[in-house]
This record gives C-alpha cells, sequence and structure tokens, in this order.
C-alpha cells in the first residue's frame, strides 16, 4: 500500500493503518530502534509506541516523507527509553552513538540556539558534504546502523567508512564552531 | 547530556537527506556504482589520509610527526583518531601533531628578482581575548602582526610586486577577513591570487598542464606546505593567466518539470543512455543522483517541487562523443528501482552546443545565487573576499586540474557533479597570495606590515588527546620567499593571558623573554599555548 492510502487510513480511523505501517515499515523502525537499544523487548515497545504516537498524531498532521517521519519517533522514542533503562545498567547503542557524537561538539562557548536552527545548521553542513559521506554519516548516526553494516549497504570497506565517519564528525565539530554555536 | 541534543537534533534534518542516505543502498543494487574506479578511490582516500590526514603536523621530519600518521594498515590507521590512547601523544616531545591543522605563517616575498634589496622581519602574535558575537571574551586565535622593513643598498629606487601568502580556504576568509597590508603606514592596495586548492588529482587530465598542485589529500602538516610552495611552481601558478577550458561539450538542459508530488513526494525523474566511457565525460549540475553499470548510464533528479531545495538549473554536460539516444523515466523516489516506474513526470530537454568555459560562465553566478544567496548555505560571507570574477577563475581552474579527457583516470568527483566542484572552490584549503606594490627608496628603507588574524591548529574536544585545549601556532622562515633576510624575530604580545607548553622557539615567559631572535638557518618554527584561566 502506499503511503498517502496508509496515512488516509490513519485519517479514517481505520485500525489498519497500525497493520499496513508495521508490515511496511515495521523492520526498518525496529532496525532503527534495535541500534539505539540493543534489547528486543525494549525495540519492540518503541516500536509500539511509535504506531501509537503516529495513530494520535494522525490527523491533524500529514507527514510529507512518512517512513521519515516515522523513523523520527522511532528514535526519540528510543533515546528516551535508552535513557531510562540507563540508570539500571549501562550499555546499548545508544552509548556508542553518542560516544562518537561528542566528537562533534563544539566549545560550548557558543551561542545558544533553538533546536529548529541547529537542525537546520546540520542541513547545511550535511549538503556540504559528498553523497557518500552524508550517506554514511546519516545511516550511522540517524539511522544508528553499525560500521558494518553501513560499508555492506553501501559496498565498501569498514576502514573507508571509519575514515568518513571521524572525517565528518571533526568537520561538524569546525562547521558549529565556525558559526559559533554552543550545543 | 550535549551529545544527546545533537542526536535528537540530528533527527529533524531534512527528511529528504535522510531518505537520499537509504536511497544510496538501494541504487546500489541494481546499479553497479562506479566499480573499480570507486574502489580505486577508496584506496586512494583511505591511504591518502593516513599518511597526511589528521596526524601530519608539525615537527617536520620528526618522528612523532611521521610516526603517529603511519601506524599499522587500514583499521589500524583509521581506528586510531578513535583510540585515546594513540592519537598525538607520540608527537608531543619531539613535535606537535594536531588533528586540525592551520597551516604556518609564511614569509613576504616578490614576484620579481629583489635584487639590492634585504629584509629584516618581525612576526608577533597578540593573544589578546577576542570578543565574540555573543559579547563573550574567548582567546581562540590570535592577531598576527608580520611586519618588515625592507633596505635597499643600492643607489637607485627599487620597486617590487610583493607577495604576501596566507593559508586558509574562501570560507575560512569569510571568518577571519583578508590579511590588513600597510606600507610606510599607508593602507596598501592589494590584489588577490588564490593558489589552486589541495587535492589528490594531480596531472589526471592527460592535458599538457603547466600547474602544479599539491599531490595530497589534504594540507594537514607543514611538510605538505613545504612540498607544495618550495619550487615556485604553486605561486607561479597561481599569478598565471587562468586556463582556457574551450572545450566543445554538449548540453542537455531539462527545465519544465512536472510530476504527480501529491502521491509521490520524492518524485524522480531519470534520464540513461549507453556511452564508451572512453570517449565520453559526463559532467552535471542540480542533478542529485548518477549510476552506471557498465556502459549504461542513469542520472536523476528529484522533481522540483517548490518545497524542496533543489536547483531550478539541470544540466547535463557531455565531453566527448554525444550520448545519443536517451531515455527519460518517471520514478517514486530517488531509488529508480525497477517496478516503482511512474507515470506523470515530465520536463523539457534542451540540447546544445557550447563550451566547458561557457558552461561555467553560467554556472558560477547561478550557484552564488542559489546556494549562497537564496539558500544562505553558510557560505554567504566567502563572497566578502571572492569577487564573482576570481570565483568563476578558481572555479575554472579546479576543474582543469580535474581530469577533463574521456578515458583518463579519476580520483576525484567521479560523479562529475559540477556543484561539488563550486562548493569546493570555496571550502578547498589554499595559499592565497595578496599582490601590492612597494617602492624602496635609493638607500632607504620601507616598512611593509601584514595584519591577520590566524586561527589555531588544534585538536578536536573529545578525542581525548593531550594537545586537547592546547592551540598551535607555527612559523615559515624562508618558504617560498626569495627575500635576503639579514633578521628574523618572534614576539609574543599580551603573553600574560597563555602558557606556552611545547615550542622551538626560545621564548620563556616566566623570565619575561617575550622576543627571540630566530636562527635564519632553521625553516621552521612552532609553538603551542594553552589559554589560561581567567
Amino acid at each position: 500500500m502506499e503511503d498517502g492510502q496508509i496515512i488516509e487510513l490513519y485519517w479514517n480511523r481505520d485500525q489498519r493503518a497500525i497493520g499496513e505501517t508495521d508490515g511496511k515499515y515495521g523492520k526498518l523502525l525496529h532496525g532503527i530502534a534495535w541500534n539505539v537499544l540493543r534489547s528486543r523487548e525494549d525495540s519492540e515497545e518503541c516500536v509500539n509506541d511509535t504506531y501509537l504516537r503516529a495513530w494520535e498524531a494522525i490527523p491533524p498532521t500529514r507527514p510529507g516523507v512518512f517512513r521519515v517521519w516515522l523513523g523520527q519517533i522511532t528514535r526519540n522514542l528510543s533515546l528516551d527509553r535508552w535513557k531510562s533503562r540507563r540508570a539500571e545498567k549501562r550499555g546499548g547503542g545508544a552509548e556508542v552513538l553518542l560516544g562518537e557524537l561528542e566528537d562533534c561538539l563544539p566549545a560550548p562557548a557558543g551561542r545558544a540556539v533553538e533546536d529548529g536552527e541547529l537542525a537546520e545548521l546540520l542541513n547545511v553542513f550535511l549538503r556540504r558534504l559528498s553523497r557518500e559521506g552524508r550517506a554514511m554519516f546519516l545511516r550511522r548516526y540517524w539511522y544508528g546502523e553499525s560500521v558494518a553494516e553501513v560499508a555492506e549497504a553501501l559496498g565498501c570497506g569498514e576502514g573507508k567508512v571509519k575514515s568518513s565517519l571521524f572525517r565528518s564528525r571533526k568537520a561538524l565539530r569546525e562547521y558549529l564552531e565556525k558559526e559559533g554555536i554552543a550545543v | 547530556m550535549r551529545a544527546e541534543r545533537l542526536f535528537r537534533a540530528l533527527g529533524l534534518v531534512d527528511p529528504a537527506l535522510v531518505e537520499e542516505a537509504l536511497e544510496t543502498r538501494r541504487r546500489a543494487v541494481p546499479w553497479r556504482r562506479w566499480g573499480a574506479l570507486a574502489a580505486c578511490l577508496a584506496l586512494a582516500i583511505g591511504f591518502g589520509w593516513l599518511v597526511t590526514g589528521g596526524f601530519g603536523g608539525y615537527g617536520g621530519g620528526m618522528p612523532g610527526g611521521a610516526d603517529s600518521g603511519s601506524s599499522g594498515g587500514d583499521s589500524a590507521g583509521t581506528a586510531t583518531p578513535l583510540d585515546p590512547g594513540g592519537s598525538g601523544g607520540s608527537g608531543v616531545e619531539e613535535g606537535i601533531t594536531f588533528m586540525s591543522y592551520a597551516g604556518p605563517v609564511m614569509p613576504l616575498t616578490t614576484a620579481e628578482t629583489a635584487a639590492g634589496l634585504t629584509a629584516e622581519r618581525t612576526v608577533t602574535w597578540d593573544f589578546a581575548p577576542g570578543a565574540y558575537s555573543d559579547g563573550e571574551p574567548r582567546q581562540w586565535g590570535a592577531a598576527v602582526t608580520d611586519a618588515y622593513v625592507l633596505r635597499n643598498s643600492t643607489g637607485e629606487d627599487v620597486t617590487v610586486t610583493a607577495l604576501y601568502p596566507f593559508a586558509g580556504s574562501f570560507y575560512d576568509l569569510s571568518v577571519t577577513g583578508l590579511p590588513e597590508v600597510t606600507v610606510d603606514g599607508e593602507a596598501a592596495e592589494t590584489a588577490l591570487y588564490p593558489g589552486s586548492g589541495s587535492g589528490g588529482y594531480q596531472s589526471a587530465s592527460g592535458l599538457n598542464v603547466p600547474y602544479y598542485t599539491a599531490d595530497l589529500e589534504r594540507l594537514d602538516s607543514w611538510e605538505e606546505y613545504k612540498l607544495m610552495l618550495e619550487d615556485g611552481r604553486y605561486r607561479d601558478w597561481a599569478l598565471g593567466e587562468a586556463p582556457a577550458l574551450d572545450l566543445p561539450v554538449t548540453v542537455y538542459e531539462f527545465s519544465d518539470f512536472a510530476a504527480p508530488h501529491e502521491k509521490w513526494p520524492a518524485a524522480t525523474q531519470s534520464i540513461s543512455f549507453r556511452i564508451d566511457p572512453e570517449k565520453t565525460r559526463i559532467f552535471t549540475y542540480g542533478i542529485e543522483g548518477c549510476g552506471r553499470d557498465g556502459t549504461a548510464f542513469c542520472y536523476s533528479y528529484f522533481v522540483p517541487d517548490g518545497v524542496r531545495r533543489s536547483s531550478d538549473l539541470k544540466l547535463l554536460v557531455v565531453l566527448g562523443e554525444d550520448i545519443g539516444a536517451y531515455t527519460l523515466q518517471g520514478y517514486q523516489d530517488g531509488g529508480c528501482d525497477r517496478g516503482e516506474e511512474i507515470d506523470g513526470v515530465s520536463c523539457t530537454v534542451t540540447r546544445s552546443e557550447t563550451t566547458l568555459d561557457a558552461v561555467l560562465d553560467r554556472l558560477c553566478p547561478h550557484f552564488k545565487e542559489m546556494y549562497v544567496d537564496e539558500w544562505a548555505l553558510g557560505l554567504g560571507e566567502s563572497f566578502d573576499v571572492l569577487s564573482s570574477a576570481l570565483f568563476r577563475r578558481t572555479a575554472g581552474e579546479l576543474l582543469y586540474q580535474y581530469s577533463l579527457c574521456p578515458g583518463a583516470p579519476v580520483d576525484h568527483y567521479i560523479e562529475g557533479r559540477l556543484d561539488d566542484v563550486l562548493g569546493d572552490v570555496l571550502s578547498q584549503e589554499r595559499v592565497i597570495y595578496l599582490s601590492f606594490p612597494v617602492v624602496v627608496p635609493a638607500g632607504g628603507s620601507a616598512e611593509v606590515r601584514c595584519a591577520c588574524w590566524k586561527l589555531p591548529s588544534f585538536d578536536y574536544g573529545c578525542s581525548e588527546t593531550e594537545n586537547v585545549g592546547l592551540q598551535g601556532y607555527d612559523l615559515a622562515t624562508r618558504l617560498g620567499s626569495g627575500l635576503t633576510f639579514t633578521s628574523q624575530r618572534a614576539v609574543l604580545d599580551h603573553a600574560e593571558n597563555v602558557e606556552v607548553t611545547q615550542q622551538n622557539f626560545g621564548f620563556d615567559l616566566e623570565k619575561g623573554i617575550t622576543a627571540v631572535d630566530l636562527d635564519l638557518e632553521q625553516e621552521y618554527y612552532y609553538m603551542a599555548i594553552r589559554v589560561k584561566d581567567p
């Protein structure tokens, strides 16, 4: 079923919307949650919560790019759950992802900005990367894929992915510092 | 937790980019993406980065500078920067290795042979805190004054064209501004001569290229600047005539876009054709996708919908043998996958014959207008220092350095995206020359002062190396200069704000030694400073 049709199901309050969403994007969303949480049970709950959020949000929302919109919800829910679990025990994919993202953080003395402005700056930065570098960066830090998964998806070696990610993190930090932004 | 905020903010980036990241994967299935060439590029980039990137840094020829960058194979080398114990440490005692290298302060030279002239040089780093846009004083960088007294021992006035080289990208200059030059206290009228950007694409073009560019991936160490500048060819290229790109090309321009965006927000137009890559080379502008399967090529773009940022100017530029018959097809999204063809995607294709020069003449203003003025992609200030004419010239040079002959090996811009080429003009590190006239009277002298804001070399905050928090500054005493120096002196101003942690200058702040005479036989000096807590 096309995205527009699924969204219509939500608008019509037709519960088949959940099943159609799960059938089409469940695997993707489970992957995102798993990459952050490394827990099947927690991932399952996050994906289910994603469907619930979608149900609550549509209508009135009419998502532009449906799977990205769903993925955003799953990412945030997964991170929330990771934080709550973190108090109990350390670990999970987010530990590693956030650790790597630390490399990108500019000196804290910069200007505070709203999330929207920060995202817009990230758009600028991402568009300045090569398409391949951008794909590597977003697969790793948006979808949470492992380096090996990114390498396999893009048909290159893990070393190249690591190298590209390192340079992109370095470049992002430089960019944010040049912009005088605090994160 | 700041990384967590960054993670969440990444979740808000343009969905088209997030989609594109997945499409890249999907595209790889039906289309073998550039096969062996891409593999070669991966090797070239990986190796180049290992040797010169990130861990080049200070201490020319010193064990630390070399060893830390070349340990191990691919996986070991690329892992090194992420390994707190492996980065930077080995270089500290013998020199300093920084992840981000800002380039040395380089000496004044002259376009002509400056017979009868001698020079005394004084370089001052002023560490007075800078005031930032948020009003907070923060010392990041130094105000550098590179001052010269030129003496004329002859009985006649000597007029020279002085050249002051400095390192940076045009984007950097939008932050730091151009050096300010005075001659005998009067502001000098300067002209800008950008050298070529660094890049790993030397002599790929197959043309008789009379240029010089560093055969390097990045300018990440003093040694790379030395290699690039010491024989004078880089400077000659910067001052020389712009290369002519009067190569005939066939241009396919796409316009009058239409697509069922209501149903397919990422509707995509593809154009497919067969070429012999030995006889044809393709460049694009405003076209996001490309793929290749043997001699079959497929280029594609998201059909402009007035919402997504997308160039309204979309060109396929064919160098060499024309593409002949082509097929247009609409797809649901950028994947252009079989089975996802859709109706209702259309455009007008206009074919014309022109030259590569004419194409660049058209694209440069469009790039500036679209990416810089309209989309405000953080590049706007670059044009405060870069005229449209210089942008056009530098773009031509960059393309000239690039492989222009069909069939010649390509190790850069594999997809031929002219958008990338034009963007790189702004972001590539290079050496730029400021040119200005100086008259040194018979038996007299002239004072030249070049003042600039110099950004430091540094390590990234969370790299956990022992260089984190340090600012690196370095100086070349004679690199690329034809002047005869009789003395050189280094001075620290407002040194009370900093501590010098490593150096080979001979400063001793505890003893109040903030000015030292340099050994003219020593070609390179370095120091690292740490700003004291207020």
